[in-house]
């Protein structure tokens, strides 16, 4: 089963639970295991959280939005987000070390320990930032 | 996020309810931390939180430091399957005080 949706959400942390819902849609639509659904809302959760705090960090009440697109074909899932945010550098794109305890760098270390890949795009057409998240689906 | 406090002898129990994300760490910290200062033994009792993401997982993690600087601790209990499995997921269910 083939699926592509895109949904464009304000950039705030009010919309965080929207994403989710969102996302928990789109995965009502295909048969994994609903263990495999929870991290996927979570990786593309901590994503559109990256987004709210670091590509908008001190820019307060903005109207912009991201967009968010789930795509699977033939197995493959790919996770699109799009933002007009401070560009990304994706050298200074780290998580936190495993014996690190500390608050901080933890989402991306989540979405480096659910998805097989993360990616930024330059093909961002009218968005400043594309990062593509892919995991392949059994 | 709904939360409900209990009292019992110097034991804080922070009852919380919901999903925990960035949009309501600010409000989980201003329940939890002054209880924290305060120099209560603070359980957080997480059997009714549905989903947790990273910032809700700082939380935890700041309440624990902030505890043990204090010489307290934060014990987190009845922590539903979802949290728990992000809990392992950022290694921690050695760290944290879990019941």
């Amino acid at each position: 089963m083939d699926i592509s949706e895109s949904k464009d959400f304000i950039v705030s942390t009010s919309s965080l639970k929207e994403v989710r819902v969102f996302s928990r849609e789109v995965f009502e639509k295909i048969n994994i295991p609903q263990e495999q659904k929870d991290e996927l809302v979570l990786a593309i959760a901590e994503a559109a959280q990256n987004i709210v705090k670091h590509g908008y960090k001190d820019i307060e009440n903005t109207t912009d939005k991201m967009q968010i697109k789930i795509s699977l074909k033939n197995n493959e899932l790919e996770i699109g987000f799009f933002d007009k945010g401070k560009p990304v550098v994706p050298g200074n794109v780290q998580h936190r070390k495993l014996d690190d305890i500390k608050p901080g760098g933890l989402g991306t270390f989540f979405i480096k320990q659910i998805m097989d890949g993360a990616v930024f795009k330059k093909d961002q057409k009218g968005w400043v930032n594309h990062l593509v998240l892919s995991k392949k689906i059994n | 996020m709904t939360y409900k406090v209990t009292e019992e002898g110097n034991i804080s129990t922070v009852f919380l309810n919901g999903e925990i994300d960035m949009d309501v760490t600010e409000q989980a910290k201003e329940v939890i931390f002054p209880l924290v200062d305060a120099g209560k033994e603070v359980h957080l009792n997480l059997k009714d939180v549905s989903y947790m993401d990273s910032s809700g997982i700082s939380v935890l993690i700041e309440s624990h430091q902030k505890a043990l600087e204090l010489n307290s601790k934060v014990v987190v209990k009845e922590v539903s399957k979802s949290v728990l499995k992000v809990i392992m997921m950022a290694k921690l269910e050695q760290i944290l005080n879990l019941e």
